[in-house]
């Protein structure tokens, strides 16, 4: 596990310093005003992440989510589901 | 001599043969098929049977129909469809019910039957029979949640059919034409708009587009373990190439395309069932390729890229998400269970299922080296080219959302996640594990020589992958998402809950205006029943001798006016006279004279006239 972690943060920094090497020395085309940022594909993956998360799960808990029997409960007594 | 072999038809003829082969010979048959295809196929694109741009045309009712168009969309298509279903069967040949092979070569032929359909009709009658075919790779399971996950499946596939037929008809009408090539897609009303407007709606009901999208992440978890593998591939991309087809360049299509790459992403987080969690993303994967037809303008170098990339992504697709639904299918059928709050910590039982898995993880996410980077990242380009900002960073958002569930909540949730192993379980049989294998070799092969893929496409590929750019961005994209996903990993949880979608509307509304139908409705109509008869009633009782019934009705208003007055020793004598009268009626019927006859015609008959005279103007 620590063995994984350490590669991991070795990723996390070369990929940052990778991102100001292309940014500075390579000057690849830019489409867009962000890309200008050596760091934003960095900066969107974790932010978008946890809105992703945390957002998509205030949607399923306030309204989307139900119970797993939720279809298979009569909509009126009397009615049976066939 | 024959001009050339419909691909199709080898697998629609040879899978009536399904049963008469027995043991080990069966499993060579039944790999047979796909390899005789895919030989049939390398003929065909190497000019020995039929070149490019021929057809295979035979008269049906005063029209020609063209069963075999040959250029170079259909043929990559026709390839991914090929050798994903040999990879799929592989997968399949354990099972020893011959029905679920011959349903699933019928529907791998049918759909290599809209592949080369050249006309609108030949569209239509494959079409159909891809529809029904999967129906029966869902009835297989054979358990009550299957048989009406699949009812609402074909329930909905007819809907689009028949839609697909009205818009077949109109559009034939009004152009005398039966060719299936781009149709016009105008704003204003008209009977060319409606028809095409009407083809688009079956073609979006197929590319499973949101809010027409719930019949797939309702019907497809609910298949079979091994025709779940074949649905993932032929409906919703066969659904693509026929928007490629009819509308590429449609404005629309980026939109709703953008749109569905992320509703995918959303419902996945909340989805337990590992095969849904799947299912959302095939949504979501689509949404890529949809987008990518809507850029798709011929002629443009954007345009170009944007269906190149759309055609290259439902190559890379098809190959990836057979080899996710693969694992899950694999851990449902040695645990039998798919839900992630049943499942955990089996990773000591199934490592290499889950290694394979973590490569179709690695190529739908898009991590460079395999398939899904080679071709996602030509869509995400495009929109780039088109200068589309807001679609730019929905498609790039869609990908952080496709690696966090498919690449780390779900392995995480079924492999590790808890101490103890949530079940007992074991690799799978090894034509799973040799399918698996053969199908990850082809995700990495793809993404590590791009140019066979490339090679394929429609238009010549002016785009490299592996710049330094897009490999440094896409690794920090990647890489971050992990972070946040280990930091909020307790939060991802499975949930043992369900969530609502569209099906919604018809599973909980419909049933609703059915109750309303059933209880409101009904009773308001036997009311209005019961006054009708009643008055009727009393009309034919009245009309039986009205003298009488005069007679009987004003001793009873009296009767009661006298009960108002209390005076009760008469009222008794008075009921009793009453009730007598009431039980003769209608008694003797009086006599009348000629004279008095006369005069009540005459009577009516000037009813009548003054009535013709007065009251109709």
């Amino acid at each position: 596990m620590k063995h994984f972690l350490g590669i991991l943060y070795g990723c996390l920094v070369l990929s940052i310093l990778a991102g100001f090497w292309v940014n500075f020395y390579l000057h690849p085309h830019h489409y867009f005003v962000w890309e200008n940022l050596p760091v934003f594909s960095a900066l969107y993956g974790f932010i978008g992440c946890i809105v992703i998360i945390l957002g998509s799960k205030a949607l399923g808990h306030h309204w989307l989510q139900k119970k797993e029997d939720y279809y298979d409960q009569p909509e009126s007594p009397g009615r049976k589901d066939t | 001599m024959i001009d050339w072999f419909h691909p199709g038809l080898i697998y629609i003829l040879g899978s009536a043969l399904i049963p008469f082969f027995r043991g080990t010979l069966k499993k060579v048959y039944l790999l047979f098929i796909p390899a005789l295809a895919f030989i049939n196929l390398l003929l065909i694109s190497k000019d020995v049977f039929l070149s490019e741009g021929k057809t295979w045309p035979l008269s049906f009712l005063g029209y020609d129909l063209v069963l075999g168009r040959i250029d170079p969309l259909s043929i990559v298509f026709a390839y991914v469809f090929v050798i994903a279903s040999f990879c799929m069967m592989l997968f399949a040949l354990h099972v020893k019910e011959d029905g679920q092979h011959i349903v699933a070569y019928l529907y791998v032929g049918s759909t290599l039957g809209v592949v080369f359909s050249g006309d609108l009709l030949t569209l239509f009658f494959f079409w159909e029979i891809m529809a029904w075919s999967a129906l029966f790779l869902i009835w297989y399971r054979k358990t009550g949640t299957s048989f009406r996950a699949g009812l609402r499946y074909i329930l909905v596939h007819f809907f689009g059919g028949a839609c697909l037929l009205g818009g077949i008809f109109l559009h034939v009408q009004t152009t005398g034409s039966i060719a299936f090539e781009t149709f016009q897609l105008g704003a204003g009303l008209s009977w060319t708009n409606l028809s095409s407007y009407l083809i688009l709606l079956a073609f979006i009901i197929n590319a499973a587009v949101p809010p027409l999208h719930a019949w797939l992440s309702d019907a497809y978890p609910e298949a079979t373990v091994t025709g779940a593998v074949f649905l993932t591939a032929f409906t919703t991309k066969s659904a693509i190439y026929v928007l490629l087809r009819g509308f590429p360049g449609a404005e629309l299509l980026i939109w709703l395309g953008a749109i569905m790459a992320v509703y995918g992403v959303v419902f996945a987080v909340l989805e337990n069932d590992i095969r849904r969690l799947l299912a959302y993303h095939i949504i979501s994967q689509v949404g890529y390729m949809v987008c990518g037809v809507g850029m798709g303008v011929v002629g443009t170098p954007a345009g170009e890229m944007a269906i190149n990339g759309a055609v290259a992504h439902a190559f890379s697709h098809i190959l990836y998400k057979a080899l996710l639904f693969m694992g899950a299918g694999a851990v449902l059928e040695v645990t039998g269970r798919s839900k992630l709050t049943e499942l955990g910590g089996i990773y000591r039982y199934m490592p290499i299922t889950f290694h394979l898995y973590m490569v179709g993880a690695y190529s739908i996410s898009g991590f460079p080296l395999f398939n899904g980077f080679v071709s996602k990242t030509m869509v995400v380009q495009a929109s780039a080219m088109w200068h589309l900002p807001i679609i730019w960073l929905m498609l790039e958002g869609a990908s952080i959302g496709t690696f966090l569930h498919t690449g780390l909540k779900l392995p995480w949730g079924v492999w590790f996640a808890k101490e103890e192993p949530a079940c007992k379980a074991k690799e799978p049989p090894g034509n799973m594990l040799v399918a698996m294998g053969i199908t990850a070799f082809l995700c990495t092969l793809i993404g590590v020589y791009p140019k066979i893929l490339y090679n394929m496409l429609p238009y010549p590929v002016h785009y490299e992958p592996y710049t330094p750019a897009h490999v440094v961005a896409m690794s920090q994209l990647l890489l971050f998402t992990f972070i946040a996903f280990w930091l909020l990993r307790k939060r991802l949880h499975g949930e043992p809950t369900i969530t609502l979608d569209t099906d919604w509307f018809y599973r909980k509304a419909g049933e609703r205006i059915i109750w309303f139908c059933e209880k409101p409705l009904m009773t308001f109509a036997n009311f209005l029943d019961r006054i009708v008869l009643d008055i009727a009633g009393s009309v034919i009782w009245f009309s039986k001798n009205p003298a009488a019934a005069f007679e009987i009705k004003k001793k009873e208003m009296l009767l009661a006016g006298q009960r108002r007055l209390a005076k009760s020793g008469s009222i008794d004598l008075c009921r009793q006279s009453l009730e007598e009268e009431k039980r003769k009626y209608p008694g003797e019927l009086p006599g009348l004279t000629l004279g008095a006859s006369i005069i009540l015609i005459l009577f009516s008959f000037l009813l009548y006239l003054a009535l013709y005279l007065f009251a109709i103007p």
